[in-house]
This record gives structure tokens, sequence and C-alpha cells, in this order.
């Protein structure tokens, strides 16, 4: 991976992690779960594969440290996700709108493998008080911004302006 | 699509980073959030929680003022409703003051000595919610944070306890999502109340029950609870029940709202942690006689 790609990556996924436990934190139906969101695009860029899932693993380990959730639980479910996004990026490639289906079904599986994961090891409360909701709301918000910023992180990262232009 | 040739690593890298995320949780679980996952914890915190600040300190303003405008119409009426509130509280602080006087003059009468039992109370704001569990405030270590103290909102009731500790900031875990039971007082039954997957209110069990409780009824914390000191308000009997063969269930809706909580106040209990701990004196003995009434006395 080169660089400029980590420098990039890893300060939009800090600046996700801080807007996503301060502002997104304060939404009451608008509830996307940004980390997840640049895993799943994080796929669609041209860094190595292996690469995309070493940093799907610290993104979530780092996302549980902040917290308060058991350590390696959002570890564990980025890694599979990302691994699921990678096996499926091409259908991504579409177009915007199935770029936001792809993601957002992917974030779909993100929150249900929290949800079982969790309650496997003890965690019964990783959603908050509002599971059913949030299965809903967490992927719906995350397609949406899908269509609007994947093109824009993979390009970024990519340093390619051709990357996602779909005509 | 991704290719299977023989150069193809992601599944080898894969079932490598489950791995060591199953041993993380694991470690997470048997070291209580101590050990290495604690300093990892601290440190990743300590780097994140400035950031934070400065994030929550530029968007508070911004979510209230939003918050405002989308309750406009109805900010007229809740002003009124304020207003009453507010005589009616001054009236009960008036009755209060009236009956401190008294209480001052029968000690002095009894020769009674105050107790120097008031808790250190430290006011925090919440800078973050990184998971839609816990809340992380702005003092830590330096401000006599300590894991496990009480937390309460600045109306005095119950919200949680501090988990995780860094110099500057710290982690609250709310009671409706902490991994334990509240040890509560309901009239005159001790029971606990459980957190519940998916919903803000708790499960209410009264072993050896002896009467029924309320819709309504009052739930405060007891004496025999080891992580609250007793008497401070947790919430409400959502429903009528009665004992069924000892066992009363119920359930009871907390009084704090977590979505709405922006200061919170730490209470430095016990008073004497580290006494508490190392001490001679064992951790329930300092704690009943410096802070709290046991249930007994409190029905007599």
């Amino acid at each position: 991976m080169r660089l400029r790609a980590v420098v990039v990556l890893g300060l939009v996924l800090l600046l996700s992690l801080v807007v996503q436990t301060t502002l997104i934190a304060q939404l009451r139906y608008f509830v996307p779960d940004l980390v997840a969101l640049i895993v799943i695009l994080t796929a669609l860029t041209r860094i190595r594969p292996e690469a995309v899932l070493g940093v799907a693993f610290v993104a979530g380990v780092t996302v549980d440290l902040v917290g308060s959730t058991l350590v390696g639980l959002r570890g564990v479910v980025y890694a599979l996700v990302a691994y699921v996004a990678l096996r499926t990026r091409d259908r991504a490639e579409i177009g915007r709108v199935f770029t936001a289906l792809w993601a957002g079904g992917l974030t779909l599986l993100t929150v249900v493998l929290l949800v079982l994961i969790g309650l496997l090891f003890g965690e019964a409360s990783v959603l908050g008080s509002q599971v059913m909701e949030r299965l809903i709301t967490i992927p719906l918000a995350n397609a949406l911004l899908a269509a609007l910023l994947g093109p824009v992180l993979v390009r970024a990262v990519d340093r390619d302006t051709t990357a996602l232009r779909f005509t | 699509m991704l290719s299977r040739s023989s150069g193809d690593r992601t599944l080898p890298t894969l079932i490598t980073l489950l791995v060591v995320g199953v041993l993380l949780m694991t470690f997470d679980v048997r070291l209580q959030g101590g050990g290495v996952v604690g300093v990892l914890r601290s440190g990743v915190q300590s780097i994140v929680n400035p950031l934070q600040e400065v994030a929550s300190y530029v968007v508070d303003p911004v979510a209230d003022m939003f918050e405002s405008l989308s309750n406009v119409a109805s900010l007229r009426e809740e002003n009124l409703v304020l207003r009453e509130e507010l005589a009616e509280a001054e009236a009960a602080i008036v009755a209060v003051q009236d009956q401190l006087a008294r209480l001052e003059l029968l000690e002095q009468l009894y020769e009674m000595e105050a107790s120097g039992a008031e808790l250190g109370r430290t006011v925090a704001n919440v800078t973050g919610r990184p998971d839609q569990v816990a809340l992380v405030i702005d003092k830590g270590t330096a401000d006599g944070i300590a894991p496990g103290q009480p937390v309460v909102d600045t109306n005095g009731y119950v919200v949680g306890t501090i988990e995780h500790v860094t110099a500057g900031s710290a982690t609250v875990v709310p009671i409706t999502a902490g991994p334990s039971g509240v040890t509560v007082l309901v009239g005159e039954q001790v029971g606990t109340l459980m957190p519940q997957i998916g919903s803000d209110d708790m499960r209410l069990e009264i072993l050896e029950a002896r009467g029924p409780v309320l819709v309504g009824d009052r739930v405060v914390t007891s004496a025999a609870s080891v992580d609250f000191p007793a008497g401070l308000p947790v919430g409400e009997v959502l429903f009528d029940a009665a004992p069924s063969l000892d066992v009363l269930n119920s359930w009871v809706r907390p009084y704090f709202d977590l979505d709405t909580l922006r200061i919170v106040v730490v209470l430095a209990w016990p008073p004497d942690p580290i006494g508490a701990v190392g001490g001679e004196e064992p951790v329930g003995v300092t704690t009943t006689t410096l802070t709290s009434v046991p249930d007994e006395d409190l029905g007599e």
C-alpha cells in the first residue's frame, strides 16, 4: 500500500470516527456507521486485498478501543465484511445506484453480524436500545452516503480522477 | 472479482485476523477490561478524546440550534410549563430550607455532629458517544475519577458507572447497557434491575417479595448495592405486579434520558476507593458507615 493512500485512508478513518462519536451520535433519524462505510468503500480502491482486510480489522479494533464494547468484536466483523466486499466489488462498479445498494447490503450484514457475534460474547446491547430500528436506519443512511461519497473516496485514495465515473 | 490464483492470500489473511480478533475478545473477557487490553484502550482514548472534545465544542451549539429550530413550535408552551415547574421548585426549596433549619436546631439540642458524609461530586461534560451505548466525559484520573464510580445526571438520577479512565477522560456505561444489574429498593422491598436487549426499560425482579408493586412506584438504589450509594432515584415502575411464589417481576423505566445527556455528575463513591480496596477496613463497612442507612433502618 502506498504511503499516500495510507495517509489519506488513516485521516479519513480518524475523521469519520470523530464525527461518528460526536455529531452522528446526536442525530436521531440519520445514523450512518461511517467507519463501516469507509471500510466497505476501501474495497473499491486499488489497495491490495490483504491490506484492505488489515485496514478493516485495525479500524474495527480502534472503534472498540474508543468505545466500551468488547475489544476485537468490530475488528472481526469489519474484516469479515471487507472480505465479502472484496469478493463482490464488481457489482458496485456498475453504477451509482448499485454502489449504494451494495454498500447498504454490506452495512446490513455488518450490523447483523455485530448483534449476533456480540450476543455470543455477552455484548447484549451493542447497538443500543433500538436494535430493530437501527437494523434499518444504519444501512439506509450508509447506502445514501455511499452513493454520494463512494466515488470521491476512491478517487482520493487511488489518485485517479476517472475512478467510478459512471456514465 | 478476485482471482483464486496461488498468489491470492486474502483468505489466509482473513482467517489470521479472525483468530487474532477472537483472541482479543477472549483476553478482554478474561481480563475484564484490564491488563494489556486496558492499557491499549487508555492509549487510544488518550489520542481520540482531545479530538472529540474539539469536535463536540463545535458540534454541540450547532446541534442545539437545529434541535431548537425543529422544536420552535413547542418552545413557547414548554417555557410556560418550565416556569410553573420553576415556581414549584423554588417553593420546595423554601420548604426544605425551613426543614434544614429545624434539623440544625434539633442537632444542636441533641448535641449531634455532622457525619461529614457528603459525597465528592465532579461535574463533567459529555464529549462523545463512541457507540450506541457508552458516553465519554471530559474528566479523568487527573480530576479524581476512578473506575466503578457512580454517575448521575443533573437531576440526581442514576445514569451508570465509570468503566474506563484515562488522564483526561472516562467512559460511562449506563445501567441500561451494563453487564450487571442494579440492586434497588421499591417501597421496603429489595430487588434487582436487569438491562434488557433492545429496550430502554429494565426488568425488575424481587425475590422474597412480600407485597405488590404499583405503577409509578419510585425505585431507588438500595444499601445492598455494591455499585451505588443508597437512596439515589433510578426510575419508576411501569406495571402493577403481585408476588407469585415469593417472586415478583415487573418493568421499570429509568428516569435519565441518554439521548439528551450533555452534563453528568460523577460521585466519589466509595469515598476512599484506595483505602477501600487496600486499606484495613472492608469496602462494605466504609461505604455503609459514611454514606448510607441500611434498608432495615429506613423501614423502621
